[in-house]
């Protein structure tokens, strides 16, 4: 397998990016011309409709909370040159988890066992992501593939979990019983959902931009992910920076699992993290894997989601746009060809990566 | 549930059912050794599976399934390869990209044309059986001949394929240029020729072999379910790496995940085992296998 030399700036350039994010939104216009039998009703609910409610504006913002995290996981990744294919298993796995840890202490404070859940919620997305960075580490196993592969049949046992041994039977939802309202992080823009779980995201953010640009730990993975050979000619432990990144990229999706749990839905709903793995993706190369640009980041992909959820509701467009105007956004946003177009004349590239 | 069931059936099933992934893994040999790794084969299948069967509905003809769902496959191919290519943008982040649009597009197709993101159920005739009960020398061998005999038509169609694949791969210019683009792209540069054709040609093969693969999965059953690929894309990469990047070492590993698939199916109809349950253990095989053979060529590089 052959890999880019350094997946660390993957996005190219302002103004490629900029291009990128104007064609995915042109081809959101084009696909509901396409579809919609009566486009512009659909065309307005899609770019108006997420600012058209005091309720939308909050479920544009609270479905960029687990975007923030999710994207702040991929850009740890890719800093450090790895690939964490496996987002969403770990985030869906660590809902479970903590639920499970909720629904087991239903007489405990709000914040003892709501922190015990979040704590299970991060390790136990840090150990089926740590698990590919292991063995990626110790046999060279190819960590893209794994984290894929463990994450895709992670995804089928929480499903069988959560329809099977923790379904709720009262209930007509495929989901668990509803975590005690002691846990229930509270709102903060009524009647949307948003909650306190944005703040965590915002913390999240400047978490991981401190360990990045201020700490040893974060200058050594940024070293390996520019360049793993100079790093080890630096005197860098390289190989650990193959588990410590996929470590902490697990952690943050299996927080976004747990805050999600805690924060928006109140229980654990089969495949209710569908797509939350790849988004993930999309936000960090959006932001260039800088922990602070994924926040506008996590926010224009909201806006795409909320969008189409909106046409979808007023209109006869189906949520499914919003996938196709994903895949846009990650045909064009590494394309080297187009920044070198757009870049200024005279401004020499960068030495190269490989494709 | 009644007796033990013969092996034989369970094997002749497997046979049948390692076709997509064959298939695929024989289009991703080529993107391999032209230096690629191609996480697109998922969406690829899912693209062929959904236009194949669509197109045999609306015309009545299977082969005419067959030949557009490939061509729409190869539009998708050729869409991943320019991006990756010729725009320059990580052949991963493609792939992903090839991968969404291929259960966007589906999905917002069905919906448009059937009014229907569930099932679609085509009246279709079966896929024709080769009995090849003609041929009596290959009857009379035991039990290799009833394994090899009665499948339907795509099956014969991917092993005829993987035997072109391996003249094309190991007796010609095109296959050595090949390789040669996937050791580097300065190697082929310094004797004149275009490296990037060569990998997009990788990856139009790829297209033609994952659109076969769709092919057999839809036509099969006459109707298309959504997400049918069902993560056969990423096992054909690991089939890959199994089969030592060789034809015939794809052949034996694709047929270890068909019989795994074949047990799954009859473990299904004959326990209590969720289906849940059940979907997650090819992965789990996959992930397994992967670990087993990166392990041993770990220790086999020391030694």
């Amino acid at each position: 397998v052959r890999r880019p030399r350094t997946l660390a700036e993957l996005s190219a350039g302002t103004a490629s990016l900029l291009l990128t994010l104007g064609a995915a939104l042109l081809s959101a216009v084009l696909l509901i011309l396409l579809l919609s039998r009566a486009p512009l009703t659909a065309i307005r609910y899609f770019f108006l409709g997420p600012f058209g409610s005091r309720y939308a504006l909050g479920s544009l913002l609270s479905g960029a909370v687990p975007l923030v995290l999710t994207g702040l996981g991929m850009a740890v990744a890719f800093r450090s040159s790895v690939f964490n294919l496996g987002g969403e298993g770990q985030l869906y796995a660590g809902a479970l988890s903590a639920t499970v840890v909720m629904l087991a202490l239903p007489g405990q404070s709000g914040y003892v066992g709501g922190a015990a859940a979040l704590a299970v919620a991060v390790v136990t997305g840090a150990a089926l992501a740590g698990l590919s960075g292991f063995l990626r580490m110790r046999w060279g196993t190819d960590e893209l593939i794994s984290s894929f592969l463990i994450s895709a049949a992670v995804l089928r046992v929480v499903s069988f979990l959560i329809t099977g041994p923790l379904s709720d039977p009262a209930s007509n939802l495929q989901a668990t019983r509803p975590i005690p309202a002691q846990y229930w992080l509270s709102g903060i823009f009524p009647p949307s959902r948003l909650s306190t779980s944005a703040l965590f995201a915002l913390v999240a953010a400047g978490l991981v931009f401190f360990l990045l640009y201020y700490t040893r730990t974060g200058y050594e993975m940024r070293m390996c992910g520019l360049n793993r050979e100079f790093a080890r000619y630096g005197g860098i432990d390289v190989s650990a920076y193959l588990l410590t990144p996929m470590l902490l990229s697990g952690a943050l999706h299996g927080l976004a699992g747990g805050l999600s749990i805690m924060g928006t839905y109140h229980v654990a709903v089969k495949e209710f993290s569908a797509g939350l793995g790849w988004n993930g993706i999309a936000v960090a190369l959006i932001a260039g894997s800088h922990p602070l640009a994924v926040l506008p980041a996590a926010l224009f992909l909201a806006y795409i989601e909320a969008g189409a959820r909106e046409a979808m509701l007023h209109s006869d467009v189906s949520l499914e746009i919003a996938a196709i105007v994903q895949a846009v956004i990650f045909f064009l946003v590494t394309a080297r060809a187009l920044a070198r177009a757009l870049r200024p004349r005279g401004v020499e590239a960068r030495p190269g990566r490989g494709a | 549930v009644s007796g033990v069931q013969s092996p034989l059936p369970l094997l002749h099933n497997a046979v049948s059912i390692m076709t997509p992934f064959l298939l695929a893994a024989i289009g991703g040999l080529f993107t391999e050794l032209a230096g690629m790794l191609n996480i697109a084969l998922e969406g690829l299948i899912l693209v062929g599976s959904f236009f194949a069967v669509v197109f045999a509905g609306l015309t009545g003809s299977l082969l005419a399934g067959v030949l557009l769902g490939v061509a729409a496959t190869l539009l998708v191919a050729l869409l991943f390869g320019a991006a990756s290519l010729y725009l320059e943008a990580n052949v991963f982040i493609t792939g992903l990209a090839t991968n969404l649009l291929a259960s966007g597009l589906t999905a917002v197709l069905a919906l448009r044309l059937f009014g229907n993101k569930g099932v679609l159920r085509f009246a279709l005739p079966g896929l024709p059986v080769l009995s090849l009960q003609g041929i009596p020398a290959l009857r009379r061998i035991p039990v290799l001949g009833d394994l090899l005999l009665g499948h339907n038509v795509l099956v014969y169609v991917s092993w005829l394929v993987l035997a072109l694949a391996a003249l094309l791969i190991h007796r010609t210019p095109f296959g050595l240029r090949l390789r040669g683009a996937g050791l580097g792209r300065e190697t082929l540069s310094s004797l004149g020729l275009k490296p990037k054709r060569y990998q997009l040609a990788a990856i139009l093969i790829s297209g033609l072999t994952c659109g076969l693969a769709g092919a057999a999965l839809t036509l099969r059953l006459g109707a298309f379910v959504p997400n049918i690929s069902g993560g056969r894309g990423w096992i054909a990469l690991v089939v890959i790496y199994l089969g030592n990047k060789t034809p015939a070492g794809i052949l034996a590993a694709a047929l270890l995940f068909g019989l795994a698939e074949s047990l799954a199916n009859y473990a299904q109809g004959a326990t209590n085992v969720p289906a849940e349950l059940i979907l997650a253990f090819p992965y789990l095989l996959t992930v397994v296998a992967m670990t087993l053979y990166s392990i041993w060529r770990f220790y086999r590089g020391r030694a």
